[in-house]
Formats: structure tokens, C-alpha cells, sequence
């Protein structure tokens, strides 16, 4: 909502500065966006007068001008069309920097002297107006500041209006909030007493079909008007907000809107079939041309306002080209309605038609104010256009629900606010916004809101009016008294936080990607059409392409901010993002995962110095180091990491372990395929970790107990073992560890060894072995007949045999 | 013999003053010390003295080499100590540490940590909802209806007519309310998203949604938590106000605003010049929301408010534009 500070001086007498002003409204709930002065840069402009106008000897389309300026006469070069002796217009001196930033000098234009420039409207920056130079009202005097003499020093000022508040919508509106925190009352232009409208003897009829759709309808007729354009004054308020002076009538119409927040619509009567409005619903399959020259295609819930024959409007929204008012509109007839705002809103919507006129409706209009604004537009556009207002008028409010008195209790008023206040307290307060009240006892009030407030419907509606009024801020700030009790944690956002620790702990940095992906990322993967991770959930207006599907995945995600990484120079990455993926499942909500993804790539040790960490590459072991970690940390034993015999499509034949724990799918890790990097403009090696947390949580995390420190020296003995090339050796270690030998406290691999003196086939793999007793301080001829009996076990299990010193 | 194992102690104690080079302590101590050395070849030797000087010399022998033991020990030591010196004195102390790389969290949860810890402390449940959800909990249940011109104000992604992304956290409130009775206090962390982008709007961005319902819950109350809440997150002197606003589940609504972080309060491009900068929104629960989930709104009362975490992470770091959260480039990451 815009309006300007003398626009508002019209109705309501205050003495705040602009910005006194703006912070009032905002602390009333009437947050302003801006506040900006209008036209400004124009206070060197002057009226002059044109004294007399020659041919321009070297140019057509040129004029020369003799220019009263008030001070004397000057020659003045003008391209204008309009330009002619006696207009009063508007005149840039040399000197005058136009709001362009172009500074007037004298010059000569095609051989002759040119001192200023005559000018036009929109070079002024005061409307889009460029057929030609200002043409001033006459009662002007050359020499006066442009400024002065069309009123043009003001103050704009923007409101964010919330959707409750439709009576603001209006400079009265306004108005009356501003009286509200000044203490003084608005001053209603025109009539004082509204008419009866009687419909006896009209040359018109009016009949509304759907009272709920149209609760009230009020219309009157004026005859003999002559459509003009609008005198200055009305011209400078709508210019002002941004709107376009069309012509008298059609102005007269916006201006009262704006005044009152009730629109108005004037038809050509002539152009109105039968003399008839009919307010009714669409019928299947009807059309209608609104008066932007767009075809309509109409619904059964769209409510039309029709003469006897066809649509003339869609009610509310816009007036239709075939009854619009023209140059040669004699006869008008003036609709001020109120309509119902569901209605509206849905037509505005499905129409993708959103007008000043939808914007009130849609969030109510004042039921009672119809006919105060018809007779200000009434009177307006009789002073204005001339013509005569046709006694009597229709005035058609089956529709209209009765006015409810809300009770209002001061002791729940005050507890739900926090403040101790009286009945008469709370009764002055509403009375400042013309809420009209009664006290009924110390302890309740009867409220009748008024008619434009229609979004003050229950009493918790009249408490918020009350804590505006008091001033949120002189509200007393407490702390509620609450029971002690044990605030639950949501465990999978614990998890989250636990992994993310872990996680950073390990050099990885956390990256947040949307939740909506490119489908085409599934492609670039190199995923079969019928992969569950394509069967995907797709937003019906996604923003872009690349977002339309929720993601199923988090690994392309962070393959893209991998990529942006290294184009912007940091190849050595070690990201991780925790976040959801989303899964249909034929519910009528999807499945919420939650996943991990690890990426890394480049240095083995980014950000770390390269004097002490070289510039070793990250590999496999790096990326599976992360998975170790994260199992370790969360003490998940149950998961193990086995090659599958079909690794993913995004890995091929690189290496890549899965996890899971039984049947349970886990995720996996590994490196990606040429052909993935490829497609997703990496040119560096990327290993990926990807892990479900939703489904690790479903795994046993293995308790923390207490294990005895031995109090006996532990010996380690080293062996070397040749086995067949194909035998892992992780799967010797891992068997040693478990074959059941009592002292055997740990065994890691120490080397692994091929070619030399070794046979083709062959590996040599050395392996320490610690061996402690609990009890006592082991015996070499004890560790002896253990280790025998491990490296018969491994000979035995994997076909090896020991490796000759 | 005697005068000899004197002689051999000067000559080996002056022989040690001279080393300086733990290397040659090696040649001194085989030359000396070692089983073929000086003090060996002279302990065998007393056997062909005489017996009846024996002991003594023997004494005095084994003193001798304790003796020179004693001096090659600490000869060995000083010039260990030396070489250790030395070798500090070298170190070039301007190299960096050592350091294994450290990860950061993305600053939106670090913040979200923040805030979620505040409100923890304040002793506020934690639970996280569906980031799809129904038309029912997203809007109907918290008082939009169909065609409620508030609507405008969540420009929502859809998936069919009644499934959507969540455009806030509020539906946790009626998700917590449908399985709890009061008292109630409750933060809901998460995702939520808006057909939006600019240089201020990303279609997906954190808020955390907050809400306490019990009786005699008042809007002074609220003012007191969140009061809390800024001086906790900002600073204890930040200036802080409340505004009347709009949201269609609170009755009265408020907007709260904090004294501009930027310029302190005299204006500036950020604060639109208005020295203040709007931080959350809230308001008292409406008593439709609780007719909703069959709370009596006459015996509750309650207050919710909902906090933009990106925008809060914004004015705390300085952070001039949204989109930078979601690129996940190192040098904004590395930076919190």
C-alpha cells in the first residue's frame, strides 16, 4: 500500500516528521518498507509561458519559442508536437541538472539559440507522459517553482500490509491508525449523511443471483457526464502511487478506492444490454474479454456481473472491453460492491489476474462503507466530469450478516497479555481506532467492531488490538512458570551430530546441499532406468530443471561442489554432508532416510603443510580409514565390508567394498568410475563413502564395558608366511585374531612381500603377533608351542607356509 | 704398577678433556675401556704382581677405571647435551605445526547448534519432522485454509494438490500437540522450502520452530524467552523490540526486531535505514490451532516463534549474500 504524507494530511491533522511517522506505523503493525521523497532534483524548474512560437528555419520537426519565464523573455528550441503560444509549461533554465543526471546548457540547435529546455513530463520523472512538454494548468503564473505550483514537494511512503489488515489499504485507513496513536479523530471528505438509496423510477435495475458470492450491491446512475482528463490535483495523488490517469470518471473511480479501500467500477451505460445488472455465477464454457484485451476462459465458481445479455465484468476482479467508459461515454453507471473473499481470491488465482481491485476483496472489504464511498465518487465525478447523479440508487445487501457483539473479559484479556488493566482502560484504547465499545461490568466489556475491521472476529482478536494499542513494548517481559521436566533429544538428530563430530574430527568439512536434484545427476551416475534410486518424487513447479526430484542420493550432490572445489583451485577436498534422502512408498507421505556421504580427493592431507605431509595422494585406504573411524566411534561391530559381486554402476571395476551388517544394506565405499568423474567434469580420483544413518541406527552399537588392564608384560612375535597371491591378507589377520588361541592378544600385519627369491604365485606376508597371559608373566617355551600352532593354522586355513629366514 | 695405573688414569681423563666429537668417544672407549683395552690389559696384569700388593692395587685399580668410567659417562653426556643444543638451536621454530587436517561444520549448523543448545538450556524438548508434508499440517491445522490470503505468503512446492515441502516448522507444533498433552516446550529443528531465489531467498534454508503451551501462559512470557533467546545469541545489551505482525496460527502475532548489528542503529543499507533488523517472528498460539488438535483454548495458553537460521548466521558473520550456503566451496566452508 503507497500513499503520500499530504495525501494523508487530507484526513487526519498530525505533527510527527517522516520519520517519526514511518516508525509509528511500524510499531502499530503497519510496517512501512520505504520512505522516499517524490520527484526530487526538481526545485529549479519554472513555469513559463509560451509567448510565441516560429518555425524552426533549418527543421521541421523543430519549433523556436519566445518563453516567458516571469524575468524576462528567452528564445527556447523545442521538438515538441504540442508546443503552441499561450500553454504554460514547464521550463529547465541552463544550469538545471535533470533527474537523468543531464545537465542544461545554453546551446545552438541546428544554427539557432536555444536558453533551457521546455519539457515534458516524463524527462520531469513525474509520469510516463512523452507525447509532448507540460501543459499547466492555466491559473499559473510564469516564474513560479514547478514545485510549488503543482504541489509536488511530498513524501511517499510504502506499507507492508499483513493480509489481516484490508482496511488499510486505504489512505483512511491509514489514517485512522495514525489517529489512533495521535489521539485525534479522521475527517471524512464529503457528504456527512448518507442518502437511503431508493430504487423507485430507475432507468436501471440491478439483481444479484448469489448473495452469498455478493453480499451487497450498491450502485448509482449519472447522466450527461464529459469524459476529460482529471484536473492536476487528482492526476499528482494517483501519479504519486504509481498509477496512470486514464480520464475523470475512471480516475475518480481509483482515487475513491484508494481512499477507502473500496473499489469501484463505472460502466458505460450505454454499452449495457436492457438497461439490466445481473450478478451470477459463470456459466460451463463461457468467455468474457476483460479490458486488458485478454479472452477469459470462465469457471461455474467465477461470479460475473452480466447485463441482459452477456458478461460486463468479473466481479471484483476486472471490468470487461465491452462496457468499459470511453471518450464518448455519456451515461455512466457506478458499481460499489462487496463481494465475498474466497470468492474472488479463487477467480484472481485461476484467472493469474491479480488487480488492486482482487487485492481488497480477497481480504475483505468493509460491508457497511459501499454506499459512503458511492456518493464520494458520486459527487467527485459530478464536480468533475459534470453530468447529473440520477436521484435514488440500488442498494442490495440480502447477503449482509448482522453485526455481532464480541464480549470482552479484562481478567483473560490480562493474563493472556501479562498487563493489569481496567475495563475503561481497555475500552479508551479500542474507542482511539473508532471500536466501539461498552462496559458491562469491571470485569467485561461489549465490543462492536466496526465494519472495516473485518478481521476482529472472536475476543483473542479485540487482545491483540488491546496489546497494539498499549504498545508491545510496554508489555511487561516475564518468564513463565513452568513444571521441571526432562527434555527429550531426537535421536536421529543425536546421531546426526555424533557422525558430524566424527567426521570433522577426520579433516572432513560439512557441506548443506538442496534437497531437490537434477534428474539428469542419475544419468551422469550412469544408473539403469529401473534403479530404485530413480524412482524418484518429482515437484510439480520446481524452480528450475535441476531441481525438480528429491533426491535419492546425496553422492551427486556433492560430486557438483566437488567439481565447483577444483575449478576454483582447491583440488584437496575432504567434504561430507548429512542430510535426507526421500524415497515414495506409495503412502501418502514418502520415506525419510537419513544418509552420510564422504568424499575425498587430491592431498592425503589438505590445509596441512606441505613441509611436514609432502604431497602424497589420497588413495582407497584413506576413504576406508573414514568407514573404520565411523564404525569404530559409533561401536557399530555387527557391520562388515564385503566386495559385492555387482558394485554399483557409478564405480565399475574400481575398487569398492559394500556395507551391511546381515541383510541389511548399509551403503559402501570406494572409488568412481572414469566414466562418473567423466560425466561430471572431474578430472581427479574421487573416493566416496555413503552410509544410511537410518539404517546403521537400526544396528546394535556395542555397549561400553570395562575390559581389566593386564598386569604382565605382553611379547610380540613376528613370522612371515608365503601364501597364494589370491589369499587376502586382512582375511589372515582377521582369522588369526579369532582362532581361538588363548594368549593370542593381537596380530597385524606388518609387510607384504612379493617376487625376490619368491615363488611365482606367491606372497610373503610378515605378520607381528602379540601374545599375553592375564595370570602370569609368559615363558618363551609357552609363546613357542602358541606360535607353532598359529602358523600351523595359517598354513592349514590358507595354504601357506613359513617363509625361510 | 702403581705409578702406571696413575699415569694411564692422567693420560686417559686428559685424553677424554679433549674429546670433542661424540665420535671419537667410540675410539676412546675400545682404546681404554673396551675388553681389549688399556684398564683390561692392566687388570690382567696383577695377577703377576705380588701377591702381598695385590689387594691394593687391585682396589686402586678398579677405582682407576670407575674413575674414568665415571668421566667417559659424563664426557658422553656433555657432548650429548652439546649436540642436543645444537641441534635446538638449529630448529627453525617459524615451521608450521604438524597439523592433520580439521573439518568444520557448515556454518548453518553451527548456528542451528547454537540456537537448538539456548533453547535446551532453557530446558525445551528437541524433534525434528517430515520436510514433506501435508497440506493438513502445513497449513489447514494451523488456521490457512484453502484461498487464506496468508497463502501468498508461503510460495510453496508441491508434489499433488495436499502434498508439499514443508514452508516452515510449524507443523511440528501440531505434530508434538496431536501426541502430548500439556505443558509442553518443544524446538523443531529443520529444513523447509519456498519457491524463492535471490540474493536473499534460497529455495530451501533452516529455521527452528519453538513453542511452550501450558496455563496462564502470557505474552509477557513470550517476551521474556526470547528475550533470552537474543541476548543469549547476540549479545546481553543488544536492543531488542516488539512489533505487531501477522501469522495466522498466532493471536497477537509479533514481529521482533534487534538494534542493526551492522551500524549500531544510525542506518544503514542492511537495516533499510531503519536501525533495526527483523530477526523472528511469533506470536501467542491461536486458539483455532488448539481447537484443531482438541487443547481446550480456554485453559491453555501458549506462545510459538520461528527463527531463520541463514539469517542470523548472515548478520552474525557478515555474510552479504544467501547463496553462498549452498555451493559448499571451501573458502566460504573454511571460514566458521
Amino acid at each position: 500500500m503507497k500513499f503520500t504524507v499530504n495525501w494523508l494530511k487530507k484526513y487526519i491533522d498530525f505533527d510527527l516528521s517522516n520519520r517519526q511517522l514511518a516508525d509509528r506505523l511500524t510499531m502499530a503493525g503497519l510496517e512501512v518498507d520505504c520512505v522516499e521523497d517524490l520527484y526530487p532534483g526538481l526545485d529549479a524548474l519554472r513555469v513559463a509561458r509560451i509567448a510565441k512560437v516560429q518555425p524552426h528555419p533549418n527543421a521541421d520537426r523543430l519549433s523556436l519559442c519566445e518563453v516567458d519565464d516571469g524575468e524576462g523573455i528567452r528564445r527556447v528550441v523545442c521538438g515538441a508536437p504540442n508546443v503552441r503560444a499561450g500553454m504554460l509549461t514547464a521550463l529547465a533554465v541552463p544550469g538545471t541538472v535533470m533527474p537523468g543526471g543531464f545537465k542544461i546548457k545554453p546551446a545552438k540547435i541546428r544554427g539557432e539559440a536555444s536558453e533551457g529546455m521546455l519539457c515534458s513530463a516524463n524527462e520531469l520523472g513525474i509520469s510516463a507522459d512523452k507525447a509532448g512538454i507540460m501543459d499547466l494548468p492555466t491559473d499559473l503564473a510564469p516564474g513560479q517553482s514547478l514545485v510549488e505550483a503543482l504541489g509536488l514537494a511530498d513524501t511517499l511512503i510504502e506499507v507492508d500490509l499483513t493480509p489481516n489488515r484490508p482496511d488499510c489499504a486505504s489512505v483512511i485507513g491509514t489514517a485512522r491508525e495514525v489517529g489512533g496513536f495521535v489521539g485525534k479523530r479522521v475527517k471524512h471528505p464529503g457528504v456527512a449523511d448518507l442518502p437511503e438509496l431508493r430504487d423507485n423510477d430507475l432507468p436501471f435495475s440491478v439483481e444479484v443471483k448469489d448473495s452469498g458470492a455478493c453480499p451487497r450491491y450498491s450502485a448509482r446512475m449519472i447522466k450527461g457526464v464529459k469524459i476529460a482528463p482529471s484536473p492536476w490535483w487528482l492526476q499528482r495523488f494517483l501519479l504519486a502511487v504509481g498509477l496512470r490517469p486514464i480520464n475523470n470518471v475512471v480516475d475518480v473511480t481509483n482515487f475513491v478506492m484508494l481512499e477507502y479501500g473500496q473499489p469501484l467500477h463505472a460502466f458505460d451505460f450505454a454499452k449495457l444490454a436492457g438497461g439490466r445488472i445481473i450478478v451470477r455465477r459463470a456459466g460451463i464454457g463461457e468467455k468474457t474479454e476483460t479490458l486488458d484485451g485478454v479472452e477469459r476462459q470462465l469457471d461455474e465458481e467465477m461470479l460475473l456481473i452480466c447485463d441482459a445479455e452477456r458478461p460486463v465484468a468479473v466481479a471484483g476482479v476486472m471490468g470487461g472491453g465491452n462496457s468499459e467508459v470511453s471518450d464518448d461515454t455519456a451515461d455512466i453507471l457506478l458499481e460499489s460492491a462487496c463481494f465475498d473473499p474466497v470468492s474472488i481470491r479463487r477467480t484472481s488465482r485461476r484467472l493469474n489476474l491479480a488487480t488492486d481491485s482482487s487485492y481488497r476483496f480477497e481480504r475483505g472489504v468493509d460491508p457497511q462503507g459501499t454506499v459512503r464511498a458511492l456518493e464520494r465518487a458520486v459527487g467527485l465525478i459530478v464536480e468533475l466530469a459534470g453530468g447529473a447523479a440520477v436521484p435514488g440508487g440500488v442498494d442490495l445487501k440480502e447477503g449482509l450478516r448482522p453485526v455481532v457483539p464480541i464480549e470482552l473479559r479484562v481478567r483473560r484479556c490480562n493474563d493472556l497479555l501479562g498487563l493489569r488493566l481496567s475495563a475503561e482502560q481497555i475500552g479508551a484504547y479500542l474507542e482511539a481506532i473508532e471500536i466501539a465499545t461498552d462496559i458491562v461490568d469491571s470485569q467485561t466489556l461489549k465490543v462492536t467492531p466496526p465494519g472495516f475491521r473485518v478481521d476482529l472476529e472472536r475476543e483473542v482478536d479485540l487482545f491483540e488490538e488491546v496489546a497494539r494499542l498499549v504498545g508491545y513494548n510496554e508489555i511487561p517481559t516475564t518468564l513463565p512458570h513452568v513444571p521441571l521436566s526432562f527434555a527429550d533429544r531426537d535421536p536421529a538428530r543425536e546421531l546426526r551430530r555424533e557422525v558430524a563430530s566424527i567426521m570433522t574430527a577426520q579433516g572432513y568439512n560439512e557441506a548443506i546441499n538442496y534437497s531437490f536434484v537434477s534428474e539428469r545427476h542419475y544419468d551422469m551416475l550412469g544408473l539403469d532406468p529401473a534403479h530404485p534410486a530413480r524412482h524418484q518424487i518429482k515437484l510439480l513447479n520446481p524452480l528450475a530443471e535441476d531441481q525438480s526430484v528429491m533426491r535419492t542420493m546425496l553422492l551427486p550432490g556433492i560430486l557438483e561442489n566437488l567439481r565447483r572445489n577444483v575449478n576454483h583451485q582447491r583440488p584437496d577436498i575432504r567434504l561430507f554432508e548429512v542430510g535426507k534422502v526421500f524415497h515414495p512408498t506409495g503412502a501418502e507421505l514418502p520415506d525419510e532416510e537419513v544418509h552420510m556421504v564422504a568424499v575425498i580427493s587430491g592431498r592425503r592431507n589438505p590445509d596441512s603443510p606441505l613441509i611436514h605431509f609432502g604431497e602424497a595422494e589420497c588413495d582407497f585406504f584413506d576413504i576406508k580409514a573414514c568407514a573404520d573411524n565411523l564404525l569404530t566411534e559409533l561401536r557399530r561391530c555387527e557391520v562388515e565390508m564385503t566386495a559385492p559381486a555387482e558394485p554399483p554402476e557409478y564405480v565399475g571395476s574400481s575398487p569398492y567394498l559394500a556395507l551391511g551388517s546381515g541383510d541389511l544394506h548399509l551403503g559402501g565405499l570406494g572409488r568412481l568410475s572414469a566414466d562418473c568423474l567423466k560425466a561430471f567434469g572431474i578430472k581427479t580420483d574421487v573416493y566416496f563413502l555413503e552410509v544410511s544413518l537410518t539404517g546403521l541406527a537400526k544396528t546394535p552399537a556395542r555397549p561400553k564395558s570395562f575390559q581389566p588392564l593386564s598386569r604382565y608384560p605382553s611379547v610380540n612375535w613376528d613370522l612371515a608366511m608365503l601364501v597364494p597371491e589370491d589369499v587376502a591378507a586382512g582375511a589372515i589377520t582377521a582369522a588369526v585374531k579369532n582362532c581361538g588361541e588363548k594368549i593370542l592378544a593381537d596380530a597385524e600385519l606388518v609387510d607384504i612381500f612379493r617376487g625376490g627369491n619368491i615363488e611365482d604365485g606367491y606372497k610373503s606376508v610378515a605378520i607381528t603377533v602379540t601374545y599375553r597371559d592375564e595370570n602370569k608373566t609368559l615363558e618363551d617355551e609357552t609363546v613357542q608351542k602358541a606360535h607353532q600352532k598359529i602358523i600351523d593354522f595359517i598354513g592349514t586355513r590358507f595354504g601357506g607356509k613359513l617363509r625361510e629366514a | 704398577m702403581e705409578d702406571e695405573l696413575q699415569r694411564s688414569k692422567s693420560e686417559a681423563l686428559a685424553r677424554l678433556d679433549a674429546i670433542d666429537q661424540a665420535a671419537d668417544l667410540e675410539e676412546f672407549r675400545v682404546k681404554y675401556l673396551g675388553r681389549k683395552g688399556l684398564f683390561s690389559g692392566l687388570m690382567k696384569r696383577l695377577g703377576q704382581v705380588d701377591p702381598t700388593e695385590r689387594p691394593r692395587l687391585g682396589q686402586l685399580a678398579n677405582s682407576v677405571k670407575a674413575e674414568v668410567e665415571k668421566a667417559f659417562d659424563g664426557r658422553r653426556q656433555t657432548l650429548a647435551d652439546s649436540a642436543g643444543r645444537e641441534r635446538d638451536r638449529n630448529l627453525d621454530l617459524s615451521l608450521p605445526g604438524r597439523t592433520e587436517p580439521l573439518g568444520r561444520l557448515h556454518p548453518v549448523t553451527q548456528i542451528m547448534d547454537e540456537v537448538c543448545g539456548i533453547f535446551e538450556g532453557l530446558g525445551f524438548a528437541v524433534a525434528e519432522g517430515p520436510d514433506i508434508e501435508t497440506d493438513f499440517y502445513n497449513f489447514e491445522a494451523l488456521n490457512i485454509p484453502p484461498h487464506h490470503p496468508a497463502r501468498d505468503m508461503h510460495d510453496t512446492f508441491y508434489f499433488s494438490e495436499s502434498v508439499l515441502l514443508r514452508t516452515h516448522t510449524s507443523p511440528m507444533q501440531i505434530r508434538a500437540m496431536e501426541n502430548k498433552k500439556p505443558p509442553l516446550r518443544m524446538i523443531a529443528p529443520g529444513k523447509v522450502y519456498r519457491c524463492d531465489s535471490d540474493i536473499t531467498h534460497t529455495p530451501m534454508f533452516h529455521q527452528v520452530e519453538g513453542f511452550l503451551v501450558d496455563e496462564k501462559v502470557s505474552f509477557a512470557d513470550l517476551k521474556g524467552i526470547l528475550s533470552i533467546f537474543i541476548a543469549r545469541m547476540f549479545d546481553e545489551k543488544t536492543p531488542i523490540r516488539f512489533r505487531p505482525s501477522f501469522f495466522p496460527f498466532t493471536e497477537p502475532s509479533a514481529e521482533v526486531d534487534i538494534g542493526c548489528v551492522i551500524c549500531g542503529g544510525s542506518g544503514c543499507r542492511v537495516c533499510k535505514h531503519t536501525g533495526w533488523l527483523e530477526i523472528l517472528g511469533s506470536g501467542m498460539i491461536d486458539p483455532e490451532v488448539f481447537k484443531k488438535i482438541g487443547y481446550d483454548p480456554e485453559l491453555y495458553t501458549g506462545f510459538a516463534f520461528g527463527i531463520g537460521i541463514e539469517r542470523i548466521a548472515m548478520l552474525k558473520y557478515g555474510i552479504n549474500d544467501i547463496r553462498l550456503y549452498y555451493e559448499n566451496d571451501l573458502r566460504f566452508l573454511r571460514q566458521f
